[in-house]
């Protein structure tokens, strides 16, 4: 079965005609949109499905307002309070104020509360966390298994909805990292061997006329075989195979280079940084926090703590904290309308640099594991090597 | 015990040595030895070694972040005290009897130290001293968080040294962490395939009691385990935490059942418990503490079980549809090649 198969694919090559080999790469082509286009779109999709169905589950106007009343009933329940110490108290500042704080360390806790695990925000502000934006960066890193934790969900549908949208999500972004890996790590190599081969031309030169070498001896062993009639039929076939092998040798050998380690590395920690210059400039951080937050994201242990696009849900980050400044809450509308297509703009190319780099991720590792492996398998092609020349 | 010895690590030419030898029982005695050996190393020894990596970690972070000044706390605090210190001031101009006017003033007041405050708690605060914060378990939850790439960030550094301890952490933690992670899933592995084969065979005993078929089947050495028995495991597992977290912590079943499923995922949601139990967590006792660690350690190792048993299932069974399909075709071609032939030899 074997021969048979190879001796085809020998004919094929040889009378192909014009149509057939339009047709091959017609084929070639949507295997490839189904395979990483298509997967791409498939992700992208999924994430954007999860994203109206968050909304949909947790950004209902109730849970919100629900939130804001609460917060106001505690606020004038304080205030009732603190009224009931004024009535009945002796007027004795440090003891009053004493008083005051115990009730107000309450409220904080109150009010803490709420603004960790609610996302409340101020008395007269729209809840904007499970706004596209939030809830699309919410679905990603489900699915990315980042999980930032800045956004929660807090009703009983939404915790469902998110284990069952993570069992279905996070599969599929494997497929994703992995055919994209796959490629992406092809194409450096491809590149890799263009660029970086062409420059010690010598030492291929030298290679490719060993591999000539040696098929010129296999031809000579195999017509020496035949000569003598030892040839039997498996082992022609075998010969044929390898023979079929070499005539595609041009793209093997580009295939059979391994990138150097320190390459990946490098390309891993110039991502970062870059990135981290990027969300500098967006997001006005500073840089070593931008790469603090690159790193965390990709690494995908995702703390939360630095959030892509969190000028959009708490833009209180812009302003310098401890200083005793009291920004009053008319400048944060304003900052917010004022810069709403900045921070869509921003948003999606966070998405984007996140997804990306994950692949990048995904092919340096690709790229490291086959180089380990070669040094490895020469290490102990040497060691054999050595242990058969003593015995 | 199961012989679980890292087959591909002991190579070759000790299996040629103890062919050689195996007839003597000295000789069994020290392979024996050997492989005990290499268990410990390879297997105990990582696991030890992730352990002992995350106790190090969580005081290397006490010790770097508890250092740090407490700006926000204190920044809470002067918000309080001019809160305080508005209330006074409107009692004091005010007629204490107007209690229209008062409460105006005072909720002004009390509306502006809650807009601060949501401002300072955005950044990060969260009601906690520093000293409160990074208590002993919170540390060791935090540095498992980090090389488990879980990340729940209801703990996170804040001083840049604590940020750059952080990342040079995970670089080394991360590599140690997917060694333990592969080792722990070959070996639960192996020792999950060995007591599904000893069931499997018991159960074909007891069911095809005399029968010749019977003969057949200790020699099929390798059984496969299904990929459902992987997934009843798996969700047998995240029952089990389920029930230990809400008896430990008093969490409702889908909090608790969302908390395993993230944790395991590596997603790491953190689940917001409210602000009065948080400070409660940070002193309770270490059993807690331990059967949270060991839970989660656990449960990767059994992830990484589950993918292994079900990539050998998922390939066995993509290799037996290759195999059919190629059988279909060569079907098709040798029927297709006998029309062809008596077609021509008609004609």
């Amino acid at each position: 079965m074997e021969r048979k198969r190879s001796g085809r694919r020998y004919y094929n090559k040889r009378k192909k005609t014009w149509t057939q080999q339009c047709k091959d790469y017609l084929r070639q082509f949507i295997a490839f949109l189904f395979s990483n286009i298509g997967i791409i779109c498939l992700v992208v999709g999924y994430t954007i499905a999860g994203a109206f169905i968050f909304i949909v589950i947790e950004g209902a106007p109730g849970n919100a307002i629900a939130v804001i009343d609460r917060v106001g009933a505690n606020r004038s329940g304080t205030a009732d309070r603190i009224w009931d110490m004024v009535c009945c108290n002796a007027y004795c500042e440090d003891e009053w104020k004493q008083e005051v704080q115990v009730h107000l360390r309450s409220f904080q806790s109150h009010v803490i509360e709420a603004v960790r695990n609610f996302s409340y925000e101020g008395p007269n502000k729209q809840m904007t966390r499970w706004s596209f934006s939030g809830s699309f960066l919410y679905s990603l890193s489900v699915i990315t298994t980042i999980g930032y934790g800045n956004v929660t969900p807090r009703t009983l549908m939404g915790k469902l909805v998110t284990i069952l949208y993570a069992i279905v999500g996070m599969p599929l972004f494997l497929l994703y990292l992995s055919n994209i890996g796959d490629i992406l790590a092809k194409s450096f190599k491809w590149i890799y061997a263009k660029c970086c081969l062409c420059r010690n031309c010598k030492k291929r030169r030298k290679r490719m006329l060993a591999i000539q070498r040696k098929e010129q001896w296999k031809m000579d062993m195999r017509d020496f075989k035949l000569n003598t009639g030892v040839l039997t039929e498996g082992e022609e076939s075998d010969d044929e195979g390898t023979t079929d092998g070499s005539s595609s040798l041009s793209f093997n050998d580009t295939q059979e280079v391994t990138v150097p380690i320190l390459l990946c590395l490098f390309i891993m920690v110039g991502y970062v940084s870059g990135g981290a210059i990027l969300f500098s400039k967006w997001e006005s951080w500073e840089f070593f926090d931008g790469s603090y937050f690159c790193f965390i994201s990709l690494s995908t242990i995702g703390f939360g703590d630095f959030v892509p696009g969190n000028s959009i849900t708490g833009p209180g980050t812009e302003t310098s904290l401890g200083t005793g400044t009291n920004p009053s809450t008319g400048t944060f509308t304003g900052f917010r309308t004022s810069s709403g297509t900045v921070i869509e703009l921003s948003f999606i190319l966070c998405s984007m640099y996140l997804m990306l780099g994950m692949a990048l991720i995904a092919m340096c590792f690709n790229l490291m594991q086959q180089d380990v492996v070669m040094k490895i398998r020469t290490c102990t092609d040497i060691l054999r090597r050595i242990s058969r020349c003593k015995n | 015990m199961v012989p679980v010895g890292d087959k591909s690590s002991t190579g070759s030419s000790s299996a040629a040595y103890n062919a050689a030898g195996a007839d003597n029982p000295k000789e069994r005695l020290k392979e024996c030895c050997r492989k005990l050996v290499a268990f410990m190393c390879t297997q105990v020894g990582v696991g030890g070694l992730v352990v002992g990596y995350a106790v190090v970690g969580a005081f290397c972070f006490i010790q770097i972040e508890g250092q740090a000044g407490d700006a926000q706390h204190h920044a809470v605090q002067q918000l309080r005290h001019n809160c305080s210190v508005n209330v006074w001031n409107a009692t004091n101009t005010y007629n204490v009897l107007y209690r229209d006017n008062w409460t105006r003033q005072v909720t002004d007041a009390l509306t502006h130290f809650q807009v601060n405050l949501a401002l300072i708690v955005k950044k990060g605060y969260d009601g906690r001293t520093t000293e409160e914060t990074w208590s002993f378990s919170a540390a060791l939850m935090f540095s498992l968080s980090i090389f488990t790439m879980n990340g729940y960030g209801n703990v996170v550094p804040k001083t840049m040294l604590g940020k750059s301890a952080t990342v040079v952490y995970a670089v080394f933690g991360i590599p140690l962490y997917v060694l333990y992670f592969r080792n722990m899933g070959k070996v639960l592995a192996q020792s999950f395939r060995w007591l599904y084969t000893w069931v499997y065979q018991c159960s074909m005993e007891d069911k095809a009691g005399g029968d010749p078929y019977n003969q057949q089947l200790p020699q099929k050495s390798r059984v496969i385990v299904p990929s459902t028995a992987c997934l009843w495991v798996l969700a047998a597992y995240v029952a089990t935490g389920t029930v230990t977290f809400v008896t430990l912590e008093d969490w409702s079943y889908l909090d608790s059942t969302f908390f395993c499923v993230t944790s395991l995922c590596k997603i790491g949601i953190e689940n917001f418990v409210p602000v009065g139990s948080v400070t409660d967590a940070a002193t309770d006792h270490p059993m807690k503490l331990v059967i949270k660690f060991v839970y989660l350690l656990l449960g990767m190792g059994i992830i990484a079980m589950c993918f292994d048993l079900m990539r050998e299932d998922v390939q066995v069974r993509v290799r037996n549809l290759k195999m059919d399909i190629g059988l279909c075709f060569e079907d098709i071609r040798l029927r297709a090649v006998a029309v062809y032939r008596r077609r021509n030899s008609f004609d």
